[in-house]
């Protein structure tokens, strides 16, 4: 029943960022089509047919971009709605009373964010991949198919680090605030130290959506390499750190909560 | 005898240098309703939260129902069996009461919808309105039909009926005494409206500046408790057993005495007071003479300050 609750609590934030992204990806798989004619819209299928690999190729690269946002915010938006949360308005003694372990609840949250997170990323990328498809008749994409699961894990540590902010803050805005600062002074301090020292520091966590985004040709024009041999090596260590920080934050928050009085 | 509802051993909480509870001995049997009693910041709202396990303490053991709430396996078979109402009955706002009620049942096997339902509609709750949209009075129905509904076996109630108008404190209490009490159900209670109190509880402990300074049947306060007044000059403020607070203004003393008043009455007059009254109390004077911070007197008075008690029994 927890579940419910979490599902109900964040319902709206999801709506609004389930809608932003679809509305988002849709417009950038269309818009290459759209154009002025005789003074109004009118939407050109042709442009998808006159070079579909450039055209799959571009609309790949903006529905990333895309992803990107989607992929910071979602995790930053819907984590703020952890039990940490709750202490602040005080529903924290109602759910604390429950018989339920302050560990399960903290988990609890953090899967039905995950499930949140993924239909974000998953379902207007896919939507995009499907009338990319039919517009361009090339359905060969696994790039574009790959890249929001990647944001997903990707957006995982985000999404404990603002579980481990809204427990350390005691609020939703806290939690959201400091998570935001966190990572802002995070990217911060990361450009004035490796910009002047001229510093190849790998991407913490992000490795793999930056790789996504250098390997080019992004989706295979050349079918006849199934290994995708135009790409570079895959950052598993930038995995590696991503998968660690995905499970160290909800664990510090965990105990963090565990040890909480209120 | 079956094992108590509720003890505690030394429990103590300090925040800071704060004490909040210090060296608080409970004893609460099964089927008692016992009466928490104090001033605003006593340490009742924390030792509620201690049993709970939203507190730890900082002294002290705590046992709810033989289960030690510090222990979290242990502490989440106490709170499949213990209903609590807290002071600040927050909810979530976006939940109607009916939503709330199926939220809750979930975690509790002995939920009982028959019960909940017949709440809903002697509390006249409106059950599909946005619980931030009800009124405070409302929303502490709703805290309450949540615990009631439960059928937890001990009630650990923060000022239940707090914001409640006269006829709905009436019904709640009616719920509590047919409901609950009838069941023999531990409830354990604080409250400021010593009536309530006593129209209800079997047991009240009254509680000061974390320290329990009284703890009794409410029969007994009764029956035994007097208050007596002496006039006289150099007259021992607690050398006799019995006595329960003393308060001095000078030339007048006034006890409140347990039990054999008549006998430490006669005692005063053996050294030469003059027994001006001795008179029954009601729970609510006996409160006000324990808590209301006077001169000198003995440790049932909150303020007490010099004068230490040799015969607090």
């Amino acid at each position: 029943m927890y579940a419910w609750k979490c599902w109900r609590e964040s319902r709206a934030r999801f709506i609004f960022l389930l809608t932003m992204s679809a509305a988002t990806t849709l417009l950038f798989t269309l818009m290459q089509g759209i154009t002025e004619r005789d003074g109004w819209w009118h939407f050109d299928r042709q442009a998808y047919t006159r070079d579909p690999a450039t055209m799959v190729q571009l609309v790949s690269m903006m529905v990333l971009i895309g992803l990107w946002c989607s992929g910071f915010l979602s995790p930053l938006f819907l984590g703020a709605t952890a039990s940490g949360s709750e202490i602040e308005p005080g529903t924290i003694e109602y759910l604390w009373t429950r018989p339920r372990t302050r560990a399960s609840v903290t988990w609890t949250h953090w899967c039905i964010c995950l499930a949140e997170m993924a239909v974000v990323a998953v379902a207007p990328t896919y939507l995009a991949a499907a009338i990319l498809g039919k517009l361009t008749g090339i359905w060969y994409f696994p790039l574009l198919l790959m890249a929001p699961w990647m944001t997903v894990i990707v957006g995982l540590p985000i999404l404990g680090l603002t579980t481990l902010m809204t427990a350390l803050r005691r609020s939703a805005s806290g939690g959201l605030i400091y998570t935001a600062a966190v990572i802002s002074v995070y990217v911060a301090v990361r450009q004035i130290i490796t910009v002047p020292l001229h510093l190849n520091l790998p991407p913490l966590f992000a490795g793999p959506l930056v790789w996504l985004m250098n390997s080019t040709p992004f989706v295979p024009v050349n079918l006849a390499h199934p290994l995708f041999p135009w790409m570079g090596p895959f950052p598993w260590g930038s995995l590696m750190r991503c998968i660690f920080l995905a499970a160290a934050f909800p664990l510090a928050a965990q105990y963090l909560l565990k040890r909480a009085e209120v | 005898m079956s094992e108590a509802a509720i003890v505690t051993e030394g429990l103590s909480k300090s925040f800071g240098a704060q004490a909040a509870v210090s060296q608080l001995n409970l004893q609460i049997q099964p089927g008692a309703v016992y009466g928490f009693l104090g001033r605003n910041g006593a340490g009742k709202t924390t030792t509620m939260r201690m049993l709970l396990g939203l507190v730890r303490p900082t002294k002290g053991s705590a046992r709810v129902l033989g289960l030690n709430p510090t222990n979290e396996p242990e502490l989440m078979r106490i709170l499949e069996r213990v209903a609590f109402v807290p002071q600040r009955k927050q909810l979530y706002g976006w939940a109607t009461p009916a939503e709330l009620v199926r939220m809750n049942k979930a975690y509790f096997p002995r939920w009982s919808d028959d019960a909940a339902a017949q709440l809903a509609r002697r509390l006249e709750i409106p059950m599909k309105m946005a619980f931030k949209k009800l009124s405070i009075g409302n929303q502490s129905k709703v805290a309450l039909l949540l615990a009631l509904a439960q059928g937890a076996e001990v009630l650990i109630l923060d000022e239940p009926t707090a914001g409640l108008d006269p006829v709905m404190v009436d019904e709640i209490l009616r719920t509590l005494v047919e409901d609950h009490v009838s069941q023999g159900r531990t409830i354990f209670v604080s409250s400021h409206h010593l009536g309530e109190v006593e129209q209800i509880c079997d047991w009240v402990g009254i509680l000061e500046e974390g320290r329990l300074l009284l703890e009794s049947r409410l029969e007994e306060i009764r029956q035994e408790f007097r208050l007596v007044i002496a006039s006289g000059e150099g007259l021992p403020v607690t050398q006799s057993t019995g006595v329960v607070s003393a308060t001095s203004d000078g030339r007048f003393h006034r006890y409140v005495v347990a039990r054999e008043a008549e006998r430490f009455a006669a005692e005063l007059r053996g050294q030469g007071a003059a027994i001006l009254e001795i008179s029954p109390l009601g729970l609510r004077e006996l409160f006000l003479h324990l808590v209301r911070k006077e001169d000198p007197c003995t440790p049932g008075n909150a303020g007490a300050k010099a004068v230490p008690v040799s015969s607090f029994s």
